[in-house]
C-alpha cells in the first residue's frame, strides 16, 4: 500500500511522526498531511524546533507518535 | 516565553522567594528542635500563619498548613466521613468543583456516602435553591468552590452559608483560585472550612492551607508529632510556609490595582480576538469572574491544537486545568455549562497574573489570531 504524501510538495511515504505532528498540531482528524518542512514553513517554525517538538511528545506517551 | 496560565501555577514572588531562602540555606532547621536554629524556624512558621490569618480575616490558630489543596480537600471529605462513620451522610457539591473533591467525593461513594452533585447554569453558577432541594436529614456536608479554575466564575457563597446557617451542616469552599486574587473574609462568607494554595498567589509549590473554624473539631491526617495542631504530623516546609506567608501579603496589599490591570488584558484580548475571530464564545460569568481568567470556544477547531501552536511562538495557555490536562476528554467543568463536545474540546483557558504586562497581551492576542488562522486553512 502507498504511503501518505505531503500535499503541498508531494513527498512520499511521510513518516508516523510527520503525521502524527500535522494531527497533533493542526487536526487529529486530518486525512492530508503536511511534511515536517512544509509544516514548519506553514507554522512559521524552523523543522529542528518541530523536531524537538516531537520528541517532548513522545515524552508525554502521546500516541500519535 | 509569555507565561499566561496563572490559574494552573504562578512564578513565586521575588520578595517571597527572597524571604524563604534563609530557610533552605542558613536557618534550615527542624522548627521542632528546642536549641536556637529550630526556634528560629518555629517563630517564621507562626509568622506565616498569622499572615495568612489576617490576608482571610482568620484567628492565626485556624491556619493548618497542608502539602497543597488538593491534600487540604481530600483530607476534609474523608475527616468528615470519619467524624460520623457511624451514621448515614449526605454531601453536596458541585459538577464544576476541582477533581480533588469530586474524586475525594466519589471515593466517598463507593463506601456509601450518599453524595449529591449539583449542575450548574451555563455560566457556571450553582443555584440556592437546588442546594436547598438537595438537603435532607442526613445532610453534613456542603463543598462549593469559591470561583472555578478553569471558567474563574464566582459562586454566591455567602448566600449559601445563609441557607445552612441554621442547619447542622458543616459548609467548605475550595478557594484556591480565589485566595490573594479577590477579597476573601472567611467571617463574611460564614464558612466553617475554607483551603487554598500557596503556588496560586506567587508562593512556592508544595503549600497548602486549610482554614478550620476554631469551634470545629477535626480528626488528625497524619499522626505523629504535635506539627500543625497535633493533626498533620511531620516536619514542616518551613521555607515554603515562609513563601505562602510573604506571598499573601504581598496579594492582599496589591489586589485592588492588579485586579483592575488584569480585567483590563482580559477585555483587550477578547477585543483584539474578536476583531479578527467572529465565533468566538466566552465561557463563564463575565460579570463575576476572577480578574485575569478568560476560558475561551472557537468554532470547529481543536484547543489542544491552538494550545500547541501558541507554544511554539513562545506563549503559555491551557486547554482546562493542568491537573486534567494531557487527557483526551472534554473538560468537565464545560460540559457542566452545557456546551457540545466539540464546543468544549476547542477551548482554551488564558490565566493573566502579577508577571503580565500589556505588551504581552496584544502579542498573545496576535498569535492567537494567526494560530487560528493556520489551523483553519489546514482544515
Amino acid at each position: 500500500m502507498k504511503g501518505k504524501i505531503c500535499y503541498v510538495c508531494g513527498k512520499e511515504n511521510l513518516s508516523k511522526n510527520e503525521i502524527g505532528l500535522h494531527k497533533k498540531l493542526l487536526n487529529k482528524d486530518a486525512r492530508t498531511f503536511y511534511c515536517l518542512d512544509c509544516l514548519a514553513e506553514h507554522l512559521e517554525v524552523e523543522t529542528e524546533f518541530l523536531l524537538i517538538k516531537i520528541e517532548e511528545f513522545k515524552e508525554q506517551d502521546c500516541k500519535l507518535f | 516565553m509569555i507565561y499566561a496560565d496563572n490559574a494552573a501555577t504562578t512564578r513565586i514572588s521575588d520578595r517571597a522567594l527572597e524571604k524563604m531562602m534563609p530557610f533552605l540555606r542558613e536557618q534550615y532547621g527542624n522548627a521542632s528542635s528546642q536549641y536556637s536554629l529550630g526556634a528560629k524556624a518555629k517563630r517564621a512558621i507562626e509568622k506565616s500563619r498569622k499572615q495568612f490569618a489576617e490576608a482571610i480575616g482568620a484567628e492565626p490558630s485556624e491556619i493548618i498548613f497542608t502539602s497543597g489543596g488538593s491534600e487540604a480537600n481530600s483530607w476534609l471529605l474523608q475527616c468528615i466521613a470519619n467524624i460520623y462513620c457511624n451514621e448515614p451522610i449526605h454531601i453536596i457539591t458541585s459538577a464544576i468543583e476541582h477533581h480533588s473533591v469530586l474524586n475525594a467525593c466519589h471515593a466517598l461513594k463507593q463506601s456509601g456516602v450518599e453524595i449529591s452533585v449539583l449542575p450548574v447554569d451555563n455560566l457556571g453558577r450553582v443555584s440556592i435553591q437546588n442546594i436547598k432541594a438537595a438537603i435532607n436529614s442526613k445532610t453534613r456536608l456542603v463543598s462549593i468552590m469559591l470561583a472555578n479554575n478553569e471558567i474563574g466564575t464566582i459562586q454566591p457563597i455567602e448566600e449559601i452559608a445563609r441557607l445552612l446557617q441554621d442547619k447542622d451542616i458543616l459548609f467548605h469552599t475550595d478557594a484556591v483560585q480565589a485566595v490573594g486574587h479577590i477579597p476573601v473574609d472567611v467571617k463574611s462568607l460564614n464558612v466553617d472550612f475554607l483551603t487554598a494554595s500557596a503556588h496560586k498567589f506567587n508562593g512556592a509549590k508544595g503549600t497548602g492551607i486549610l482554614y478550620k473554624r476554631s469551634e470545629v473539631e477535626l480528626p488528625p491526617l497524619v499522626f505523629g508529632g504535635q506539627q500543625e495542631h497535633g493533626l498533620r504530623a511531620g516536619t514542616e516546609n518551613v521555607a515554603g510556609i515562609v513563601a505562602a506567608g510573604y506571598a499573601i501579603e504581598e496579594s492582599v496589599s496589591e489586589m485592588g490595582e492588579r485586579a483592575n490591570l488584569l480585567r483590563s488584558m482580559v477585555k483587550k484580548t477578547v477585543k483584539g480576538i474578536k476583531e479578527i475571530i467572529s465565533c468566538v464564545r466566552i465561557n463563564g460569568d463575565c460579570y463575576n469572574q476572577l480578574p485575569g481568567t478568560l476560558n475561551l470556544s472557537f468554532d470547529n477547531i481543536s484547543g489542544a491544537s491552538l494550545m500547541h501552536l501558541l507554544d511554539l511562538k513562545g506563549v503559555c495557555v491551557s486547554t482546562s486545568s493542568a491537573c486534567n490536562a494531557g487527557k483526551d476528554e472534554p473538560s468537565h467543568v464545560l460540559i457542566a455549562l452545557g456546551l457540545s463536545e466539540q464546543q468544549a474540546n476547542s477551548a482554551i483557558r488564558i490565566s493573566y497574573g502579577k508577571y503580565n504586562t500589556l505588551e504581552e497581551v496584544e502579542y498573545i492576542v496576535n498569535a492567537i489570531n494567526s494560530a487560528y488562522i493556520k489551523i483553519k486553512s489546514a482544515l
